[in-house]
Protein backbone atom coordinates (compact mmCIF):
# COMPACT_ATOMS: atom_id res chain seq x y z
CA UNK A 1 0.00 0.00 0.00
CA UNK A 2 1.03 3.60 -0.54
CA UNK A 3 1.36 6.75 1.54
CA UNK A 4 -1.23 9.50 1.23
CA UNK A 5 0.04 13.01 0.57
CA UNK A 6 -2.52 15.75 0.01
CA UNK A 7 -1.45 19.36 -0.19
CA UNK A 8 -3.84 21.70 1.60
CA UNK A 9 -5.74 24.29 -0.43
CA UNK A 10 -7.37 27.48 0.83
CA UNK A 11 -9.64 28.67 -1.97
CA UNK A 12 -13.42 28.62 -2.30
CA UNK A 13 -13.30 25.42 -0.23
CA UNK A 14 -10.54 24.46 2.22
CA UNK A 15 -8.77 21.16 1.80
CA UNK A 16 -6.68 20.03 4.76
CA UNK A 17 -3.08 18.90 4.35
CA UNK A 18 -2.88 15.14 4.83
CA UNK A 19 0.21 12.96 5.31
CA UNK A 20 -0.32 9.27 6.09
CA UNK A 21 2.87 7.15 6.12
CA UNK A 22 2.80 3.39 5.79
CA UNK A 23 6.38 2.86 7.02
CA UNK A 24 5.92 4.68 10.34
CA UNK A 25 2.15 4.62 10.86
CA UNK A 26 2.36 8.37 11.40
CA UNK A 27 -0.72 10.22 10.19
CA UNK A 28 -1.24 13.96 10.24
CA UNK A 29 -4.22 16.07 9.21
CA UNK A 30 -3.59 19.80 9.38
CA UNK A 31 -4.87 23.14 8.14
CA UNK A 32 -8.56 23.70 7.49
CA UNK A 33 -11.37 21.37 6.53
CA UNK A 34 -14.37 22.77 4.67
CA UNK A 35 -14.96 20.67 1.59
CA UNK A 36 -17.39 20.39 -1.27
CA UNK A 37 -17.55 16.60 -0.97
CA UNK A 38 -16.65 15.96 2.65
CA UNK A 39 -17.63 12.28 2.89
CA UNK A 40 -15.83 11.39 -0.32
CA UNK A 41 -12.62 13.10 0.86
CA UNK A 42 -12.59 11.36 4.24
CA UNK A 43 -13.72 7.97 2.85
CA UNK A 44 -10.33 7.71 1.12
CA UNK A 45 -8.52 8.32 4.44
CA UNK A 46 -10.67 5.79 6.29
CA UNK A 47 -10.11 3.22 3.54
CA UNK A 48 -6.35 3.73 3.95
CA UNK A 49 -6.62 3.23 7.73
CA UNK A 50 -8.62 0.03 7.36
CA UNK A 51 -6.12 -1.34 4.85
CA UNK A 52 -3.19 -0.43 7.12
CA UNK A 53 -4.89 -2.11 10.08
CA UNK A 54 -5.65 -5.26 8.05
CA UNK A 55 -2.30 -5.57 6.23
CA UNK A 56 0.44 -3.72 8.11
CA UNK A 57 -1.02 -4.21 11.60
CA UNK A 58 1.51 -1.68 12.94
CA UNK A 59 1.13 1.20 15.40
CA UNK A 60 -0.80 4.33 14.40
CA UNK A 61 0.06 7.81 15.60
CA UNK A 62 -2.47 10.48 14.67
CA UNK A 63 -1.77 14.20 14.86
CA UNK A 64 -4.80 16.40 14.32
CA UNK A 65 -3.70 20.00 13.72
CA UNK A 66 -6.83 21.53 12.27
CA UNK A 67 -7.31 25.22 12.90
CA UNK A 68 -10.81 25.06 11.42
CA UNK A 69 -13.29 22.35 10.47
CA UNK A 70 -16.98 22.72 9.66
CA UNK A 71 -19.69 20.52 11.16
CA UNK A 72 -19.75 18.17 8.14
CA UNK A 73 -16.03 17.57 8.60
CA UNK A 74 -16.47 16.97 12.32
CA UNK A 75 -18.77 14.02 11.56
CA UNK A 76 -16.01 12.49 9.43
CA UNK A 77 -13.40 13.16 12.13
CA UNK A 78 -15.57 11.14 14.51
CA UNK A 79 -15.55 8.31 11.93
CA UNK A 80 -11.73 8.36 11.91
CA UNK A 81 -11.61 8.29 15.72
CA UNK A 82 -14.10 5.39 15.76
CA UNK A 83 -11.78 3.36 13.50
CA UNK A 84 -8.88 4.11 15.87
CA UNK A 85 -10.94 3.12 18.91
CA UNK A 86 -11.92 -0.17 17.33
CA UNK A 87 -8.28 -0.89 16.43
CA UNK A 88 -7.25 -0.19 20.01
CA UNK A 89 -9.99 -2.49 21.33
CA UNK A 90 -8.68 -5.19 19.00
CA UNK A 91 -5.19 -4.82 20.44
CA UNK A 92 -3.70 -2.23 18.06
CA UNK A 93 -1.21 0.33 19.37
CA UNK A 94 -2.41 3.88 18.84
CA UNK A 95 -1.64 7.40 19.96
CA UNK A 96 -3.85 10.41 19.20
CA UNK A 97 -2.72 14.01 19.62
CA UNK A 98 -5.14 16.89 19.11
CA UNK A 99 -3.71 20.38 18.70
CA UNK A 100 -6.29 23.09 19.30
CA UNK A 101 -6.40 26.88 19.47
CA UNK A 102 -6.22 27.70 23.15
CA UNK A 103 -9.81 28.82 23.77
CA UNK A 104 -12.47 27.38 26.06
CA UNK A 105 -14.74 26.56 23.14
CA UNK A 106 -12.09 24.61 21.23
CA UNK A 107 -11.05 22.71 24.35
CA UNK A 108 -14.71 21.70 24.73
CA UNK A 109 -14.68 20.41 21.16
CA UNK A 110 -11.74 18.09 21.89
CA UNK A 111 -13.34 16.95 25.14
CA UNK A 112 -16.53 16.19 23.24
CA UNK A 113 -14.59 14.07 20.74
CA UNK A 114 -13.18 12.14 23.71
CA UNK A 115 -16.63 11.66 25.27
CA UNK A 116 -18.15 10.74 21.94
CA UNK A 117 -15.62 8.08 20.94
CA UNK A 118 -14.24 6.87 24.29
CA UNK A 119 -10.73 7.42 22.93
CA UNK A 120 -7.86 8.70 24.99
CA UNK A 121 -6.77 11.86 23.14
CA UNK A 122 -3.81 14.03 24.15
CA UNK A 123 -4.99 17.64 24.25
CA UNK A 124 -2.28 20.06 23.13
CA UNK A 125 -3.15 23.78 23.30
CA UNK A 126 -1.64 26.21 20.79
CA UNK A 127 -1.37 29.93 21.57
CA UNK A 128 -3.26 32.11 19.11
CA UNK B 1 -27.14 45.78 26.86
CA UNK B 2 -29.48 45.50 23.87
CA UNK B 3 -30.54 42.19 22.43
CA UNK B 4 -30.28 41.31 18.76
CA UNK B 5 -34.07 41.50 18.53
CA UNK B 6 -34.33 45.15 19.56
CA UNK B 7 -31.41 45.96 17.28
CA UNK B 8 -33.10 44.39 14.29
CA UNK B 9 -35.39 47.39 14.08
CA UNK B 10 -32.38 49.38 12.95
CA UNK B 11 -30.88 46.75 10.72
CA UNK B 12 -29.17 49.43 8.62
CA UNK B 13 -27.10 50.87 11.49
CA UNK B 14 -23.53 49.90 12.32
CA UNK B 15 -23.08 47.70 9.26
CA UNK B 16 -19.61 46.21 8.94
CA UNK B 17 -20.33 43.79 6.09
CA UNK B 18 -23.53 43.21 4.19
CA UNK B 19 -24.40 41.18 1.14
CA UNK B 20 -27.58 40.29 -0.70
CA UNK B 21 -27.64 37.90 -3.63
CA UNK B 22 -26.75 34.41 -4.63
CA UNK B 23 -24.97 32.32 -1.94
CA UNK B 24 -22.61 30.76 -4.41
CA UNK B 25 -19.28 29.17 -3.44
CA UNK B 26 -17.17 31.84 -5.15
CA UNK B 27 -19.01 34.72 -3.48
CA UNK B 28 -18.96 32.99 -0.11
CA UNK B 29 -15.20 32.69 -0.36
CA UNK B 30 -14.89 36.45 -0.91
CA UNK B 31 -17.09 37.13 2.13
CA UNK B 32 -15.15 34.55 4.16
CA UNK B 33 -11.88 36.36 3.38
CA UNK B 34 -13.35 39.68 4.54
CA UNK B 35 -14.49 38.12 7.82
CA UNK B 36 -11.28 36.19 8.47
CA UNK B 37 -8.95 39.02 7.65
CA UNK B 38 -10.43 42.39 8.40
CA UNK B 39 -13.55 42.30 10.52
CA UNK B 40 -12.04 42.59 13.98
CA UNK B 41 -8.49 43.09 15.29
CA UNK B 42 -9.10 40.04 17.50
CA UNK B 43 -8.44 36.79 15.62
CA UNK B 44 -10.46 34.79 18.14
CA UNK B 45 -13.53 36.90 17.42
CA UNK B 46 -12.96 36.69 13.65
CA UNK B 47 -12.77 32.93 13.90
CA UNK B 48 -16.06 32.77 15.80
CA UNK B 49 -17.82 34.97 13.24
CA UNK B 50 -16.27 32.92 10.45
CA UNK B 51 -17.49 29.62 11.93
CA UNK B 52 -21.01 31.01 12.28
CA UNK B 53 -20.88 32.42 8.76
CA UNK B 54 -19.99 29.05 7.19
CA UNK B 55 -22.86 27.20 8.87
CA UNK B 56 -25.56 29.83 8.25
CA UNK B 57 -24.45 30.62 4.70
CA UNK B 58 -24.67 26.94 3.80
CA UNK B 59 -28.25 26.88 5.07
CA UNK B 60 -29.15 29.70 2.68
CA UNK B 61 -27.36 28.02 -0.25
CA UNK B 62 -29.25 24.77 0.39
CA UNK B 63 -32.64 25.84 1.71
CA UNK B 64 -33.58 29.34 0.49
CA UNK B 65 -36.84 29.34 -1.44
CA UNK B 66 -35.48 31.97 -3.82
CA UNK B 67 -33.02 30.35 -6.20
CA UNK B 68 -30.81 31.33 -9.11
CA UNK B 69 -28.35 29.57 -11.33
CA UNK B 70 -24.71 30.48 -10.63
CA UNK B 71 -22.02 30.99 -13.32
CA UNK B 72 -21.68 27.20 -13.74
CA UNK B 73 -25.44 26.84 -14.05
CA UNK B 74 -25.88 25.21 -10.62
CA UNK B 75 -29.06 26.05 -8.74
CA UNK B 76 -28.12 28.07 -5.61
CA UNK B 77 -30.01 29.84 -2.84
CA UNK B 78 -30.41 33.61 -2.69
CA UNK B 79 -30.37 35.49 0.59
CA UNK B 80 -28.95 38.26 2.73
CA UNK B 81 -26.13 38.44 5.23
CA UNK B 82 -25.45 41.38 7.55
CA UNK B 83 -22.73 41.79 10.16
CA UNK B 84 -23.20 44.77 12.45
CA UNK B 85 -20.46 46.09 14.69
CA UNK B 86 -21.25 47.50 18.16
CA UNK B 87 -18.98 48.59 21.01
CA UNK B 88 -18.77 45.25 22.77
CA UNK B 89 -20.29 42.81 20.28
CA UNK B 90 -21.15 41.94 16.71
CA UNK B 91 -24.57 40.84 15.49
CA UNK B 92 -24.51 38.34 12.66
CA UNK B 93 -27.78 37.98 10.73
CA UNK B 94 -28.85 36.02 7.71
CA UNK B 95 -32.19 36.16 5.92
CA UNK B 96 -33.83 34.17 3.21
CA UNK B 97 -37.20 33.49 1.66
CA UNK B 98 -39.09 30.46 2.85
CA UNK B 99 -42.56 29.00 3.31
CA UNK B 100 -44.42 28.66 6.60
CA UNK B 101 -44.39 24.90 6.18
CA UNK B 102 -40.60 24.74 5.80
CA UNK B 103 -39.70 27.24 8.48
CA UNK B 104 -41.82 25.98 11.40
CA UNK B 105 -39.47 23.04 12.13
CA UNK B 106 -36.45 25.38 11.92
CA UNK B 107 -37.98 27.80 14.44
CA UNK B 108 -38.78 24.85 16.70
CA UNK B 109 -35.14 23.77 16.46
CA UNK B 110 -34.03 27.28 17.48
CA UNK B 111 -36.41 27.27 20.48
CA UNK B 112 -35.17 23.84 21.48
CA UNK B 113 -31.52 24.92 21.23
CA UNK B 114 -32.20 28.12 23.19
CA UNK B 115 -33.84 26.15 25.99
CA UNK B 116 -30.73 24.04 26.60
CA UNK B 117 -27.82 24.66 28.95
CA UNK B 118 -24.36 24.63 27.39
CA UNK B 119 -23.73 21.14 28.76
CA UNK B 120 -27.00 19.86 27.26
CA UNK B 121 -26.20 21.53 23.97
CA UNK B 122 -22.80 19.81 23.83
CA UNK B 123 -24.49 16.49 24.54
CA UNK B 124 -27.00 17.22 21.77
CA UNK B 125 -24.17 18.01 19.34
CA UNK B 126 -22.47 14.70 20.18
CA UNK B 127 -25.73 12.88 19.54
CA UNK B 128 -26.37 14.66 16.23
CA UNK B 129 -22.83 14.05 15.07
CA UNK B 130 -23.33 10.31 15.34
CA UNK B 131 -26.36 10.40 13.07
CA UNK B 132 -25.73 9.46 9.45
CA UNK B 133 -26.00 12.46 7.10
CA UNK B 134 -29.46 13.03 5.72
CA UNK B 135 -31.18 11.16 8.54
CA UNK B 136 -34.10 12.89 10.26
CA UNK B 137 -32.81 15.54 12.65
CA UNK B 138 -29.34 15.43 11.10
CA UNK B 139 -29.61 19.02 9.87
CA UNK B 140 -29.65 20.41 13.39
CA UNK B 141 -25.93 20.32 13.89
CA UNK B 142 -25.19 23.58 12.05
CA UNK B 143 -27.55 25.56 14.29
CA UNK B 144 -26.22 23.84 17.43
CA UNK B 145 -22.71 24.78 16.35
CA UNK B 146 -23.76 28.41 15.83
CA UNK B 147 -25.28 28.61 19.34
CA UNK B 148 -22.22 26.98 20.93
CA UNK B 149 -19.77 29.16 19.02
CA UNK B 150 -21.59 32.40 19.85
CA UNK B 151 -22.48 31.38 23.44
CA UNK B 152 -25.68 33.32 22.87
CA UNK B 153 -29.25 32.41 21.90
CA UNK B 154 -30.46 32.19 18.32
CA UNK B 155 -32.96 34.97 17.70
CA UNK B 156 -35.28 34.74 14.75
CA UNK B 157 -38.12 36.62 13.15
CA UNK B 158 -40.45 36.08 10.25
CA UNK B 159 -41.74 38.76 7.88
CA UNK B 160 -44.67 38.09 5.58
CA UNK B 161 -43.97 38.98 1.95
CA UNK B 162 -46.68 40.34 -0.38
CA UNK B 163 -46.49 37.17 -2.51
CA UNK B 164 -47.54 34.98 0.45
CA UNK B 165 -44.06 33.64 1.17
CA UNK B 166 -42.03 34.58 4.26
CA UNK B 167 -38.66 36.18 4.88
CA UNK B 168 -36.89 34.42 7.73
CA UNK B 169 -34.14 36.20 9.68
CA UNK B 170 -31.87 34.52 12.19
CA UNK B 171 -29.52 36.66 14.30
CA UNK B 172 -26.88 35.83 16.82
CA UNK B 173 -24.77 38.05 19.01
CA UNK B 174 -21.02 37.51 19.23
CA UNK B 175 -19.40 39.21 22.22
CA UNK B 176 -16.00 40.84 21.84
CA UNK B 177 -14.56 38.99 24.85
Amino acid sequence: MEDIHIEGVHEAFFTPTVNFEVATGHCEISGESYLEETSKFYARLIEWMKKYIAEVKGPLTFDFKLSYFNTSSSKCLVDILDVLKKYQNDGGKIEVNWYYDDTEEELEEVEDFILETGLDINKIPIEI
Amino acid sequence: MESAVTEKHRMVDNIAISYTGIFDTEILSVLAKEIEGTLSPDDKVNKKVFKIFIELAQNIAFYSLEREANAEGNDTGVGTMIIRNFDDHYVFSTGNKTTMENIIPVMEKCDNINSMSREKLREYRRLQRNMPAGEKGGGNIGLIQVALTASNPLEYSLIKCPDGTYFYIVSVRIDKE
